[in-house]
């Protein structure tokens, strides 16, 4: 009798209930998911696709419309150029974004009658229209401009057709790398400058002029940089090549080992650091079921890394590392537009040209001789190369003449590995580098070879496409009007009794704004900003509706032609996820620092 | 009237024209203002757009290709929304008052608006041809001009005059509904435009007849709007009855369900299996529910109570995976989860009554939807799907609602449970849910999801669909409820647990109606976006409202062409969604307020 | 006959030991009054014997029953013992009456007509009957706390324990509460009180007992503790708070 009331009691503990009731419900969970992908390799077994990542390599035989590459040689390629073109509408659409939205918050709260009720009346109307809805109709709007083919070739200054608008840009030549890296080094050097003058300032008590000293520099530097100067950071190219072929000489094991203990150390560091942490006297060393799921989260991670450095995965890395992949990626990839010390002729004999227009079923071509030598001076229309033009296939099929495509002096003539060049009238031309990295352009309008089509030539002024567009538009809008709301909402949240004491300071209204309340604000308003952003990155996906190839449309096109929809599926979930993660990061990243402030 | 005019000036002067800055702003915005609506004015009536191709494709819109000899059903339905619409604003009936001065005030204000639009449309408007070249046109003459801006002038000079003589009297604010549901359905009798009619031959006849816009729903329209008036008074009458206010709640819960099986299906009933075994089922139920309400509180059952459930629950167990009837598992699960509830509840003989009522009422649904689910429908159509336009994309909006909001309860508890593995597994599929936009996981039901489903086993698109947007909204009310569940304090726990609450009691009087009011105005914007977010639908293919529009509009050419008039349609899907998410949001803002003050 | 037990009743918060140790024994009928400096553990204690907190080793014995992982010994000793706490905890969604009904009606299986009798009867005694349709947020902190009370009460418990029920409170408010308080002890019902009223204690307490760093450190009756304490800690106590 004792012993049966002992069992029933031992069925009534709580601890008992607490985990039997967790374990048979993830059994069942699990269960119920292994039961689904039971059915899953069944039913795929039967259609005969089985789940393969195999396609990734293959050539998907499609085109793209616009982006990094528009006849991608693999479905890894055509995977990027599907990211790219979504980060491209992403990053650009924060920033426009939050542009518009702060100062259409900013009107909201105007004590102009007239002001504040147009944003109130364009908040209203496109708060409450669907998005999709939207961005057809500024696809609609593009669309009601006449066809491209009614224009004249020739060039303009703007211009609008059913094919997209075209504007002047400032468009980048191949050397346009090395002055992006040099505007980041001269702006951290702008900026440790004006700190170096405040630290002045503030031991010795005299006017430093850190503001002024800091924008001349920068300002002397960048008009230096522009007449040539940036090719000093050419000098990264030339370590790269030396780490790579440094890096090529080591043996794998010693990656595989060089890799598991880094991961060991890290691992270790943030496991003890976090129970340093929780030794504090605030937290009184109380552990949560969280605090235990990140530490046993944190030796899993580090076990799953070392086995997976030892397993074929990290074989394959390393051998890649070993191989001799790096180094040609330091001659032909990334690093090349570093190069710009050493002014020398690229020439590769194995290089191979993709061909932007099909020209008589001619798809890549292959340099056989470059006539023109660095140094030398060319004008517009000269002969730089002969190449031979070949089908998919890579029969021999018709000599073509390449033409330099700007006037000026060659300082290194180079056609990378699937480079586009560009058609004219069967002929190519091959770009010379002057020392300018950016050059503004003027649209162009051009026939498509001998076809009655036209388009905008590429490397002239910036056309943006229908669907770039309207996506762009669309998300650009639909988020500002969200982020007009948190501004707005952030800008009241600040006290009355702060407005007031900045006034009663002699702050001017827009001072007022600038110096007391935005900052102030700022930190109410960065979380649901973030939520904002991570909306717009989400909503680029509707591209695919008006024919933008971000990555939804272009997992669409490759399912379509390979039927792994499962595979497709799991990119694009790892993809975004991704991009959500960098996203509430640099977000969460800078919420810490304002707190950080604050105290 | 002299004191009203130097005081709105001096109000203008200060808004408008306080300083340089502020008189630059304001001239440049009046500019910016006034020529966008002389565009789109300009835009809508030049005459390269067609706006028949809206206005003749209402009923592809509403329903697309449901068949016409089953339109009985849904004008029923609409009926029955109505006539639920005003029941309940007769028993809700509030007391607030309209003003007469307000009443003026918004129709002068509204005459204002028309005047405004008059006068500042464009008289020649410009389009671009197919070559490019540019076409300009007269769009509205001098005299339209002067036909709309004499009699409207008149008409805001009456009623600006109105407000300043003593007629004072208020209106009930409920009432206000009539009035302004009373123009649009009076109107249909007598806006007379020029409509699409073909002859024999199926040729359009030129010029288009002039008939009224609403030739065929007219009479259906003033039905419904007669017996919603009817039911209005019906309601006031009835809303002294006691529990009359959590019936009209059932009933709401439940006409979705009913309205969705009456147009899904036209149950072809086979009555000897409705006779011969159905009805045995249902009775024997019946009777079991009603012992089970009369007794349980009785002494002697008391003592039995547990050994009675253990049984229940194993005859529920034996009678899932045995051969009896599908209403029969049903209602044996039933049976056990209601007898759980039961002896709470019938304490009182009142209490005992609505039991009984609600036993009755849930059985003879399930018995309806069962047999009716089970039967073949007598509903054929054309295409894909039986439901397209407006009504796919209410289903999908009310549906995706109804269904993702217990889940979303369920989650979000699940991610504040303190129990780990719940929690990991919640958090997981939420965030695992949310990390990705909803139009991939549209994709995924079309084209993924069948891979996982059992061989055999097919769900139509629709359902398909549903079942992902119920998880995917499902996240998105948790993470809002979840909100809700952060903000209660601790001490509503422990107070709950010191009173000695189980748990589900805890969570069910306690934690959760408190949680949910917290979190009432996000959780609204997430039905907002829920609705916006089914015109997503069109990307995968289904026929909603948007795709009517956009595609296939854009795409008649039978029995007029209407290729390319994609835009006017665009226009009239905006404006419409538009209407319902404006008022929907608005509503919400007063139902907020009025909460918000009987909280405290 | 001691209706409360505890043993050697120890507690940690991870690394922190909140209790160390605690013996004592509660007679049916005693008001024991529970004072100390704040972070002395006599909070944790009482809400260990209602279970609201977990103690992880020793003995509490409630009523003959001992505080188990047993979720039948949980339920029984939460409906012998009520708890009115700091913050008073109303539910703020529902009616004052709907507050003191709602446990009657869902955990006692009480009707409806019968809870609210015996809430109305509650709210008389603690002086508040006209409050009975109003929402929490529209009372003031004593008249909340004496519903609190009340909603305690309601369960018929026999043992109640008050965790600082008058710290929340303007001085005013204070009164009303303890004054609730006194007639309760002097209808005969068994109280633990934690609390800094000294006067509340010299009056009404049968016993007093000093919390310090998790330990008992005296316990004595009210004369002998406020005019002759036995240890240093109390002394020091006292003068500091007096």
């Amino acid at each position: 009798m004792k012993n049966t009331l002992k069992i029933l009691s031992f069925f009534r503990n709580v601890v008992f209930l607490k985990w039997s009731s967790q374990i048979v419900f993830l059994v069942g969970l699990l269960y119920i998911i292994w039961s689904y992908i039971q059915n899953a390799v069944v039913n795929l077994e039967q259609t005969n696709i089985a789940f393969s990542w195999g396609w990734l390599g293959e050539t998907p035989g499609v085109s793209i419309a616009e982006g990094m590459y528009t006849l991608p040689n693999s479905g890894r390629q055509m995977l990027q150029v599907g990211m790219l073109n979504m980060l491209r509408v992403t990053v650009t659409g924060i920033f426009a974004a939050t542009f518009l939205g702060t100062f259409l918050g900013i009107a909201r709260l105007s004590k102009n009658y007239i002001v504040e009720k147009t944003s109130t009346g364009l908040l209203e109307v496109v708060r409450n229209v669907p998005l999709l809805v939207q961005i057809f109709f500024f696809q609609a709007f593009v669309l009601t401009f006449p066809r491209l083919e009614v224009s004249d070739a020739g060039t303009y200054n703007f211009h609008v057709s059913a094919k997209g608008i075209a504007f002047p840009w400032l468009n980048r030549q191949p050397t346009a790398y090395l002055f992006w890296v040099y505007l980041l080094v001269i702006l951290i050097l702008a900026n440790r400058i004006y700190k170096w003058r405040v630290k002045i300032l503030e031991r010795e008590g005299r006017e430093t002029r850190p503001f002024l000293w800091s924008i001349g520099i920068f300002i002397g530097l960048l008009i230096a940089g522009w007449y040539g100067g940036y090719r000093v950071m050419g000098v990264i190219g030339f370590l790269a090549k030396y780490i790579s072929t440094g890096v090529d000489l080591l043996p794998a094991i010693f990656y595989q080992t060089l890799f598991s203990s880094i991961a060991v150390f890290i691992g270790f560091r943030s496991t003890k650091k976090f129970i340093d942490t929780k030794k504090s006297e605030e937290a009184q060393g109380i552990y949560s079921d969280d605090d235990y799921f990140k530490i046993i989260l944190n030796v899993i991670v580090v076990l799953l890394v070392v086995v997976l450095m030892f397993s074929s995965v990290g074989l394959g890395l390393s051998n890649f590392l070993v191989g001799d992949e790096i180094v040609f990626k330091a001659d032909w990839g990334v690093p090349q537009f570093f190069d710009g010390v050493n002014n020398k002729l690229y020439w590769n004999p194995e290089a191979k040209i993709v061909l932007d227009a099909q020209l008589d079923g001619m798809k890549r071509a292959d340099i056989i001789n470059w006539i023109a030598v660095p140094g030398t001076e060319v004008t517009k229309g000269d002969v730089v190369a002969i190449a031979t033009a070949k089908d998919l296939k890579g029969d021999l099929n018709q000599e073509i003449s390449i033409y330099a495509k700007y006037t000026g002096v060659i300082e290194e003539v180079f056609v990378s590995n699937g480079d586009t060049v560009k058609v004219d009238e069967k002929t190519y031309d091959i770009r010379v580098t002057d020392s300018k990295p950016l050059e503004l352009s003027r649209p162009r309008v051009e026939q498509i070879g001998t076809t009655s089509f036209k388009k905008y030539a590429v490397g002239y002024g910036k056309s943006l496409s229908v669907g770039y567009f309207a996506i762009w538009l669309g998300v650009v809008l639909y988020t500002a009007i969200f982020i007009s709301e948190v501004v707005r909402a952030g800008i009241m949240a600040v006290s009355k009794g702060q407005s007031e004491a900045g006034l009663s300071l002699g702050l001017g209204r827009g001072a007022l704004l600038r110096l007391v309340v935005l900052p102030q604000a700022i930190r109410v308003m960065l979380p649901p900003m973030g939520n904002q952003y991570l909306n717009l990155a989400k909503n680029t996906s509707l591209g695919i509706a008006v024919a933008y190839p971000e990555i939804v449309a272009v997992g669409q096109t490759l399912y379509n032609q390979e039927g792994q929809t499962l595979p497709v599926f799991l990119i694009w979930m790892a993809f975004y996820s991704t991009v959500s993660l960098t996203i509430s990061t640099i977000i969460n990243y800078y919420n810490r620092k304002m707190k950080i402030v604050e105290r | 009237m002299v004191d009203l005019i130097k005081k709105n000036s001096k109000l203008l002067r200060e808004s408008l024209f306080s300083s340089v800055g502020s008189s630059v702003l304001t001239i440049a915005t009046t500019y910016l203002v006034i020529n966008f609506f002389r565009g789109m004015l300009g835009f809508a009536l030049t005459s390269d757009k067609d706006w028949l191709a809206v206005l003749n494709n209402m009923q592809l819109y509403m329903v697309q290709a449901y068949p016409e000899e089953d339109f009985i059903r849904v004008w029923l339905s609409v009926g029955l929304t109505f006539v639920l619409a005003g029941l309940s604003i007769g028993i809700w009936r509030s007391d607030d008052r309209v003003k007469s001065s307000q009443v003026f005030n918004s129709l002068f204000k509204g005459g204002l608006g028309v005047l405004f639009f008059t006068i500042i449309a464009p008289t020649n408007s410009s389009f671009m041809g197919n070559d490019g070249s540019v076409i300009t046109e007269e769009v509205f003459s001098m005299d339209t001009r002067l036909g709309i801006l004499i009699p409207v002038a008149i008409f805001c000079a009456i009623f600006f005059s109105l407000r300043f003589t003593n007629i004072d009297f208020s209106v009930n604010s409920s009432d206000m509904v009539f009035f302004y549901l009373f123009i649009p359905v009076a109107l249909l009798w007598f806006i007379k435009l020029p409509t699409i009619q073909l002859d024999q031959n199926n040729e359009r006849i030129i010029p288009d007849p002039v008939m009224p816009i609403a030739e065929t729903t007219k009479i259906p329209w003033t039905v419904i709007f007669v017996s919603f008036l009817v039911s209005y008074f019906v309601g006031m009458y009835l809303k002294n009855i006691k529990s009359i206010k959590s019936i009209m709640s059932l009933s709401w819960f439940l006409l979705p369900l009913l309205i969705f099986s009456w147009i899904f299906k036209k149950p072809q009933i086979d009555m000897s299996v409705v006779l011969g075994s159905d009805l045995p089922v249902f009775g024997v139920f019946l009777l079991w529910g009603f012992l089970v309400i009369t007794f349980v509180n009785n002494t002697i059952f008391k003592k039995y109570y547990s050994a009675y459930l253990g049984v229940t629950f194993l005859l529920t167990l034996v009678g899932v995976f045995s051969g009896l009837p599908m209403l029969a598992k049903t209602c044996l699960l039933l049976i056990a989860l209601f007898s759980v509830v039961v002896p709470a509840v019938s304490t009182s003989s009142q209490g005992k009554r609505s039991l009984l009522i609600v036993w009755a009422v849930a059985l003879v649904t399930l018995t309806f939807l069962l047999r009716g689910g089970a039967s073949d429908s007598g509903i054929v159509v054309p295409g894909s799907s039986i439901f397209g336009g407006f009504s796919l994309t209410w289903l999908l909006a009310i549906f995706g609602t109804y269904v993702s909001f217990p889940l979303g309860v369920l989650l979000a508890l699940g991610r504040n449970s303190k129990l780990p593995i719940i929690r990991i597994v919640c958090t997981g599929i939420i965030e695992l849910t949310r990390s990705v936009p909803y139009i991939t996981w549209l994709f995924f039901a079309s084209v993924t999801l069948a891979v996982f489903l059992p061989a055999g086993v097919e769900f139509n698109l629709i359902v398909r669909v549903l079942m992902v947007t119920a998880f995917f909204s499902g996240a998105y009310f948790a993470e809002n409820i979840r909100g809700g569940l952060q903000s209660i304090p601790k001490g509503q726990y422990e107070a709950a647990d010191a009173i000695g609450m189980s748990p589900f009691q805890k969570i069910s009087l306690i934690i959760m109606p408190q949680a949910l009011r917290a979190v009432i105005p996000t959780l609204v914007s997430s039905a907002i976006t829920a609705f916006k977010d089914s015109s997503l639908v069109t990307i995968i293919g289904l026929f909603d409202f948007l795709t009517i529009g956009k595609t296939v509009i854009g795409n008649q050419s039978i029995p007029v062409n209407f290729v390319g008039h994609d835009r006017e349609n665009l226009i009239f899907v905006a404006i419409v969604y538009w209407i319902f998410t404006f008022t929907l949001s608005r509503r919400s803002m007063k139902v907020e307020k009025k909460l918000g003050l009987g909280e405290r | 006959m001691s209706i409360i037990q505890t043993k050697n009743v120890k507690k940690w918060f991870g690394d922190f030991q909140a209790l160390k140790g605690i013996s004592m024994d509660v007679a049916e009928g005693e008001v024991l009054v529970i004072a100390g400096p704040s972070g002395s553990g006599k909070s944790t204690f009482i809400r260990c014997i209602n279970r609201l907190e977990q103690h992880q080793e020793g003995q509490i014995i409630v009523d003959g029953i001992e505080l188990t992982n047993d979720l039948k010994n949980i339920e029984a000793i939460r409906s012998e013992v009520g708890m009115v706490f700091q913050s008073f905890n109303l539910f703020p969604h529902l009616t004052v009456m709907q507050n003191i009904t709602l446990a009657q009606i869902w955990v006692r299986k009480k009707n409806r007509s019968e809870a609210e009798e015996k809430a109305m009867e509650l709210l008389e005694r603690v002086g508040i009957p006209e409050q009975a349709q109003k929402f929490p947020g529209q009372l003031s902190g004593g008249q909340q706390q004496r519903v609190a009370i009340a909603r305690a009460l309601a369960m018929e418990p026999k043992i109640m324990l008050f965790d600082e029920p008058t710290s929340a409170l303007d001085p005013e408010m204070i009164k009303e509460v303890l004054d609730v308080m006194k007639e309760l002890a002097n209808s005969g019902m068994t109280m633990i009180v934690v609390t800094h009223e000294m006067g509340f204690a010299k009056e009404v307490a049968d016993r007093v007992m000093l919390f310090d760093d998790g330990m008992l450190v005296e316990e004595n009756t009210p004369e002998e503790f406020f005019n002759n304490p036995k240890s240093d800690r109390t002394k020091l106590f006292l003068s500091q708070i007096l």
